[in-house]
């Protein structure tokens, strides 16, 4: 009965047993490799890949040409790894044959929004498309034609054959990261990268676990047994105002005020500072601690500018997103080198005066010193004010992480999905660097979003000869200006794999510009008739991920990874490889030789993933379609075993931070951290003028909500938290039967005891979530576990489980101008704060 | 044949007509069209395979009861108690048959069955006893066969005496097979471990209490109906009358009794299953109480017996206090899920464990802690329809076979 | 050999891939879980029933040694298996529902109606049907079937149709927490006798006294 399947299978074999799955058989189905048992079912490999990027490895059995079960491959090299997979994947099928299927394309004959639509052919259906484009860029350039493709990781083949089209066709694209609020901006602000985070396989090996607002349990669900190993190896801190499922879990649950994190995160860093239990080492060579500021005008001190330095900078060949900054050591000041992190001696603390190349003299001092200065405000009795948590027990929290390193901090999406989010994280950051605690084998920090963290390089196929991408960020579309927003506007969305329509900010004022005709053409390609496709022109149908062959990789594992054909498209859906090379050469009939004219969809599938492995780099190097098609394959890092270890080889082999995030050149990243070091201290204007050079905690909606409208601090209590469900992947399963059954059938908003007495509220009740900007509605559901003063929705219901009333009607595309100081598309770009929203609930009848 | 005996058959005859159209609408679509479902699994159907057979009682304990403590007032009436025991326990098996998903399959019962289980001992015993109440019914007739009935009387030299040698003869048995069906139709709830509302050794001796109150209740009504009040019957009317409520009071004492201990042990799950009847069901409890009591309270006084109308309505409180007391079997063991846990760390409270109803519905829970049961416009056709075959049978039988003799010698 | 499962209430995630998995994999009928995951103490699956409060349970048939489904079931349609697991041939039910009454967990199910018609609610293209495809019979009686009859008892059957080509159940190999373990309780030194005995296993409604081959261990258990 303990037989493991795999060991399983090779018994099989050698005995040919005659119930076992014989490998003899294993022949081709389509070109998918299957295996086929005697039963007479396929059992064919795939991945599913939807936006958790999850990207879990499916075995499909088919019998009859139907999917008749689903079950987790467990064929991960690492035991640790077995068996990834969710109920969600488990209950696919239901997508794939459920009745929200998009059968046949789709020309919309209604009132947009109606939901008619006439059933089209192929040609119809993208001849329509292809002349509606050209007359919209026509009309106001190439530009005002937009695409979106979400979680483009979980898809190079047929998410890049759109994003290829639009670079030939210089078209604008948003980038998913920010439009999601997926992007952490801390990252690129203290590190330089778009995210970076220890694969979980790596978890168990922290000593001290701290997760800020990540449920794991849930959002992280295939991954959570190696967050069990970690607690069970060292200890698991959650820290979350609402006892999520992780915090149930946890060794200690530490319930903080929303948005505080960042008052938390400097609290314990000054306990871990003021006890001396940092690794000073470490900070010398690693971070700009030693970096001298000018008290003067808060900037970091240039080299160039010190007198008994200047000449020597001369000497210096650095690129041009680099710069030389100076540090004291025991010998004197110094300049530190940005291109290697050699040990330095530099000396971490210190206020003194330096003489400048004019002659003049400044006070100096150590970023360390300033950090220190800045953290005084941050006494325990503070910062426990500021939380809502026992000083003692902040204090022995602090201890104890810096006492049992390595320490791993998860920085979760809910909990920078607010306006000052970058804070917290620069704030959560310094507890895993303090404890010298980055680039080893289990420490460091995290964040786990939707991650489109693209793993290799994608060149060769994203981009075509003569291509250009227009990125706007998809906040500056929904405000309708912004510095790259195009003159004339964006006239028509083309997306797939997403449902903006529900998922994303001021849903209802998409309707509304959509239904006015601001926005004169929309396409959708989607496997599902989501909200979004009801507000199309044309839906075309798509094929899922049990229909086609796709490359998937993603950040939770290191494995690539294929998405094979274990039954045929269903009714007529295509791949959006088909489709791009369609509408491309229907566009310019010239872009059709970029798409493999000569191959059927499959064929070319196959060769573009041949040619994304070939020409990936040093991450791909040496894998083949052949080793993909008998299993998942690990990519290779500069970690020993290939583990995924952000940062090891800054740490171990001392080269500069930060390292390339793809597919953005290095010197795009690299001039966030001139210093080639974790930067802890920004001298950028604005964040000198902000107060932000450091981190510090500052008052949630004083530079949203109440400066908009003063009177929201009385009229709208509640904040409004939006987080994922356990049920659906965002509005993916939305309509999933089984898993609505599982929950009742119904939509749900958690709501704290008093606040819901308050309101004359009871469990089970009908309730509207409104605000001056909109309104949803939900059962009310009283839980011991959420705090005063927020209410929580699990998002991600299409609109007609919601009477057609998103959530995303209550939300803001706030934009923190810091955002805007630089930017790389999805790096440093303005990103999504969904928490940062008030509301109010009353209770209506149904 | 009467007025009222045409409207009797044809007002019963639609009835079981409509009751086996229901029935046949059920076979086709499903239990789905009853009101159970998984955490409800059992209803009016078997609330009336309990009744019937309590209803059945009387009719064997009285006649056996004449013949084995001599009580011959009640000679007359054992013929009606025969038939309409014989009428009650086929009746039960009736009752029962719609609950069954698979009714094709029943001939497993005599493929397979399997010996531990209390439903074949039931059957086993249902069978009996109708087979004995029919025996008894023929035996008691014997001697009264005439015109054509004459081809079907066995050939005996003297056959009231034979029909009285082996009614003396079969009352034992006659009576341990009355206190048999009852013990082992409890049996099948008081063996289920997992209800409490079931699980007493009260449960049995109650069901005989109970059975034999409306047992010869209706019998009571039925010689009341055929008969009426005459001054030769004052006596047997007594009789009965003191019958049923010492039958009663038995069955309300052992009621209080088992509920009074649960009670004062105060265990959780009993406490939970006492306040289904007594919160949640109060009214259906005061009236399976009350209606009993006030309809023996009457009987016991002379003047009520004055009155064929007013012992019949007290009659009929009687027979619906107790089929009330029989549908009540369910709530209590149903309305909560056995299953209960107390959550950790918070040792006082119970928790029922959700129940997959077993019907999906877009915008209904699938999973319940609770299922409000009651039966369904089919159930209750089928259940009017099995009710309605009693009356019918014993119509036809009074109608056809010589079972009421005075009426006989009149004629 | 005594087939029992160990559920590792630390481990358990609560996530209900398990329930998904066994619904799928035995193509359980619209309304009908053999499988289900709850919160204890909380009508709501994730709520906490009290601040600080929460485990997640899984349950299904726990296949009891003196399991009173199968003494109550007239014509030995549920019976018990050699390995101890406690099935029902699809064949010989005669629908009466008396194991349901009689099973303290509530885990049996019924099908009240033809279950092709109760899946058709669920709105599948095509008349599409789930499961594992082929029905299984184990010494001749009819232990797994795609689609059952009308009016006959349905429950977890620990996937015979599985076990015979040494598969674990669809709910093991579904468990992403690595929360669930099949093996023999007979053998003192099989991985899950070390559990039950290493870890406290212990048994749902043990004053039942029905003897269940599923154990469970305790929640929030620290290992060091
Ligand atoms: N099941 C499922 N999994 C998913 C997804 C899904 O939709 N469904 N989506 C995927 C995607 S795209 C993303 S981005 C990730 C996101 O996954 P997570 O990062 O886990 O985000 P959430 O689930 O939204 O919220 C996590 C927790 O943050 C807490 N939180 C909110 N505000 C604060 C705060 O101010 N401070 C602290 N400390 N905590 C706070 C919330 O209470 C919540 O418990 O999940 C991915 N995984
Ligand atoms: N208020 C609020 N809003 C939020 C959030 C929040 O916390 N609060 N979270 C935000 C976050 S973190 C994210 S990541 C976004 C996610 O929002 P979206 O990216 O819009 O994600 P989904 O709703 O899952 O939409 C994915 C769509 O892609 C389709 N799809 C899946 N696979 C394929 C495929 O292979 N081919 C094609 N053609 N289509 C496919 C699915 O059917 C589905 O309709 O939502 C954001 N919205
Ligand atoms: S939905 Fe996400 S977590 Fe679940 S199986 Fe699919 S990829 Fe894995
Ligand atoms: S699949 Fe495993 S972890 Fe998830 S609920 Fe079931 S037993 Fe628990
Ligand atoms: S859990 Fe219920 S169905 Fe399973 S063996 Fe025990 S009594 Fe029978
Ligand atoms: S419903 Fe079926 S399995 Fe259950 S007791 Fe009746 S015949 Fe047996
Ligand atoms: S053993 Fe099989 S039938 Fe039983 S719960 Fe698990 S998956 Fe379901
Ligand atoms: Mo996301």
């Amino acid at each position: 009965m303990q037989l493991k399947r795999r060991s399983f299978l090779k018994m099989g074999l050698a005995a040919g047993a005659a119930t076992a799955l014989d490998m003899k058989f294993l022949r081709y189905v389509g070109d998918a490799a299957a295996a086929r048992t005697s039963e007479g079912e396929t059992i064919t490999r795939s991945t599913c890949s939807p936006n958790c990027t999850g990207a879990c490895g499916f075995n499909v059995h088919v019998s009859d040409g139907r999917i008749s079960t689903l079950i987790q491959s467990a064929d991960y090299p690492e035991t640790g790894y077995n068996p990834r997979g969710c109920l969600r994947g488990l209950s696919m099928m239901n997508l794939v044959y459920g009745k929200d299927r998009v059968k046949y394309p789709l020309i919309r004959t209604g009132e947009r929004g109606s939901g008619k639509f006439k059933k089209a052919t192929w040609e119809e259906a993208l001849d329509y498309t292809a002349q509606k484009l050209k007359g919209i860029m026509e009309k106001y350039g190439p530009e005002a034609v937009a695409l979106t493709v979400q979680v483009p990781g979980t898809g190079y083949v047929h998410k890049g054959a759109l994003v290829r089209l639009a670079g030939l066709a210089h078209w604008s694209i948003h980038h998913g990261y920010d439009q999601n609020g997926d992007l952490p901006m801390f990252w690129p602000m203290t590190f330089g990268v778009q995210t970076e985070e220890l694969e979980s396989l790596e978890w168990p090996n922290a000593r001290y676990t701290m997760v800020f607002g990540s449920n794991i349990i849930q959002t992280r669900l295939p991954d959570a047994h190696n967050l069990i190993k970690a607690k069970n190896n060292g200890k698991l801190v959650v820290f979350d105002p609402d006892y999520c499922s992780t915090a149930a879990k946890a060794d200690e649950w530490v319930p903080l005020k929303p948005d505080s994190d960042a008052a938390m995160g400097l609290g314990m860093a000054k306990v871990i500072i003021d006890r001396r239990l940092y690794d000073e080492k470490f900070l010398q060579d690693f971070t700009d601690f030693p970096i001298l500021v000018r008290k003067d005008n808060g900037k970091r001190l240039p080299a160039k500018d010190v007198k008994a330095l200047a000449n020597e900078t001369a000497g210096w060949k650095i690129p041009p997103y680099r710069s030389l900054f100076v540090i004291r050591t025991p010998k004197g000041l110094a300049i530190l080198n940005p291109e290697r992190l050699d040990a330095t001696e530099a000396i971490l603390e210190g206020e003194f005066e330096v003489e400048l190349t004019d002659g003049s003299r400044v006070e100096v001092r150590t970023v360390f010193s300033e950090l220190k200065e800045m953290l005084a405000e941050y006494s325990l009795e503070k910062v426990a004010a500021l939380t809502d948590v026992p000083a003692g027990q902040i204090e022995r929290i602090a201890v104890e992480a810096a006492t049992n390193t390595p320490l791993h901090a998860v920085y979760g999406a809910s909990n920078y999905q607010w306006y000052n989010g970058d804070l917290k994280g620069r704030a959560i950051s310094l507890l895993p660097v303090l404890t010298g605690s980055i680039g080893k084998s289990g420490g460091g920090i995290s964040t786990y979003a939707g991650q489109y963290r693209i793993r290799f390089n994608l060149k060769e196929w994203w981009s075509a000869p003569g291509g250009k991408l227009n990125w706007v960020p998809y906040l500056y579309f929904l405000q309708g200006k912004g510095k790259r927003y195009p003159q004339k506007g964006i006239k028509a969305m083309i997306g797939g794999w997403g449902n903006p329509f529900d998922q994303h900010n001021m849903a209802n004022r998409l309707k509304d510009r959509t239904a006015s005709g601001d926005i004169e053409f929309v396409v959708t390609f989607d496997f599902s008739m989501t909200t979004s496709c009801q507000w199309s022109d044309v839906v075309f149908p798509a094929t899922s991920w049990y229909e086609n062959y796709e490359l998937t990789a993603t950040i939770l594992h290191p494995y690539v990874q294929l998405q094979q054909p274990a039954i045929k498209p269903m009714f007529e859906s295509r791949t959006a490889f088909w489709v791009a090379r369609q509408l491309a050469k229907r566009l310019n009939p010239e872009f059709e030789k970029y798409y493999y004219p000569d191959l059927d969809e499959n064929e070319a599938s196959q060769e573009i993933i041949e040619v994304l492995l070939k020409t990936g780099g040093f991450e791909t190097k040496g894998i083949t379609l052949d080793m993909l098609k008998k299993g998942p394959v690990r990519l290779h890092s500069t970690a020993p075993d290939d583990r995924q270890i952000p940062f090891w080889e800054q740490v171990q082999n001392r080269v500069p931070f930060p390292p390339r995030s793809y597919p953005a050149p290095l010197k795009a990243t690299a001039r966030f951290l001139r210093s080639g070091r974790i930067e802890f201290y920004k001298d950028e204007d604005l964040f000198l003028e902000t107060g932000e050079q450091l981190p510090v905690q500052k008052e949630t909606f004083s530079e949203t909500e109440y400066k908009v409208d003063p009177g929201a601090r009385k009229k709208y209590t509640l904040r409004f938290v939006t987080k994922n469900s356990l049920y659906r992947v965002h509005s993916t399963h939305s309509n999933n039967v089984w898993l609505n059954e599982l929950q009742g059938n119904k939509p749900k908003v958690f709501l704290n005891k008093n606040d819901a007495a308050e309101r004359n509220i009871k469990t089970g009740d009908f309730v509207e979530i409104y605000n001056n900007r909109g309104k949803t509605r939900a059962y009310a559901v009283i839980d011991p576990g959420c705090r005063r003063g927020t209410t929580i929705f699990e998002q991600g219901w299409w609109a007609r489980y919601l009477k057609n009333e998103s959530y995303n009607s209550l939300t803001m595309p706030w934009i923190k101008p810091l955002h805007e100081i630089y930017f790389v598309p999805g790096i440093w770009s303005p990103t999504t704060v969904w928490n940062e929203c008030l509301v109010d609930v009353r209770r209506v009848t149904a | 044949m009467s007025t009222s005996k045409k409207i009797g058959f044809a007002i019963t005859g639609l009835l079981m007509l409509a009751g086996l159209v229901a029935w046949g609408i059920q076979v086709k679509e499903g239990l789905v069209l009853t009101n159970m479902r998984n955490s409800y699994t059992w209803g009016l159907y078997v609330a009336g395979l309990a009744f019937f057979v309590g209803n059945a009682a009387g009719g064997l304990v009285l006649s056996s009861m004449i013949y084995l403590f001599g009580v011959t007032s009640l000679k007359p009436f054992a013929k009606i108690g025969a038939l309409c025991a014989f009428a009650n326990v086929t009746a039960a098996m009736l009752a029962i048959l719609p609950d069954i998903g698979q009714p094709i399959r029943l001939y497993n019962l005599v493929l397979h069955p399997q010996w531990r289980s209390p439903l074949v001992w039931d059957i086993i015993v249902l069978n009996l006893y109708a087979a004995l109440s029919l025996l008894y019914l023929y035996l008691l007739m014997l001697p009264d066969f005439q015109g054509p009935l004459k081809k079907i009387a066995l050939k005996v030299d003297h056959p009231k005496e034979f029909s009285e040698k082996w009614a003396k003869r079969l009352a034992p048995y006659s009576l341990a097979a009355a206190v048999g069906i009852h013990v082992i139709t409890a049996w099948i709830f008081a063996t289920q471990g997992a209800r409490d509302w079931w699980n007493s050794a009260v449960l049995a001796p109650d069901f005989v209490a109970a059975a034999l109150a409306s047992g010869t209740a209706i019998v009571l009504l039925v010689c009341l109906l055929t008969y009426g009040l005459k001054d030769e019957y004052t006596q047997a009317y007594r009789t009965m009358a003191i019958f049923i409520a010492v039958a009663l009071f038995t069955h309300i004492f052992f009621m209080y009794n088992d509920f009074f201990i649960h009670y004062w042990y105060g265990a959780t799950e009993a406490l939970d299953v006492l306040s289904i009847t007594f919160k949640k069901y109060a009214l259906a409890h005061a009236f399976e109480v009350v209606a009993p009591l006030a309809g023996v309270i009457l009987l016991l006084s002379s003047n009520v017996r004055k009155s064929a109308g007013a012992m019949m309505t007290s009659c009929f409180l009687i027979i619906a206090g107790i089929f009330v007391h029989r549908f009540l079997l369910m709530p209590g063991a149903f309305d909560r899920v056995p299953l209960t846990i107390a959550p950790l760390g918070m040792q006082n409270t119970e928790f029922s464990v959700p129940i997959a109803s077993g019907q999906y519905e877009p915008l209904m829970n699938t999973f319940v802690t609770e299922w409000h049961y009651f039966p369904s416009g089919i159930e209750i056709a089928i259940f009017l329809g099995v009710l309605a075959y009693v009356g019918f049978l014993i119509i036809l039988a009074i109608d056809r076979l010589p079972i009421v003799k005075i009426e006989k010698a009149q004629t | 050999m005594r087939r029992g499962m160990v559920i590792d209430l630390e481990k358990c995630i609560g996530c209900r891939s398990c329930v998904v998995a066994c619904k799928q994999h035995n193509a359980q009928p619209a309304g009908n879980w053999w499988n289900r995951v709850v919160t204890p103490g909380s009508e709501r699956h994730l709520t906490p029933p009290e601040k600080g409060k929460e485990y997640f349970l899984p349950i299904h048939c726990q296949h009891c040694n003196n399991a009173p489904c199968e003494k109550v079931c007239p014509v030995n349609a549920t019976y018990t298996e050699e390995d101890g697991t406690v099935l029902v041939d699809f064949e010989r039910c005669i629908g009466c529902r008396y194991c349901m009454a009689a099973c303290p967990y509530g885990v049996r199910q019924f099908n009240w109606e033809d279950p092709k018609k109760a899946t058709a609610r669920y709105g599948y293209q095509d008349g599409y049907t789930y499961g594992h495809p082929q029905e299984f019979r184990l010494k001749g009686r009819l232990v797994y079937m795609p689609s059952r009859f009308k009016g006959v008892v349905e429950k977890c059957n620990f996937c015979v149709h599985y076990a015979d080509k040494g598969l674990d159940p669809a709910c093991v190999r579904g468990c992403p927490g690595n929360a669930r373990h099949v093996g023999d309780l007979d053998d003192p030194d099989s991985r899950v006798s070390k559990m039950i005995r290493d870890k406290n296993g212990f048994t749902l409604l043990p004053e039942k006294g029905t003897k269940p081959n599923v154990y469970y261990l305790p929640p929030k258990r620290k290992e060091v």
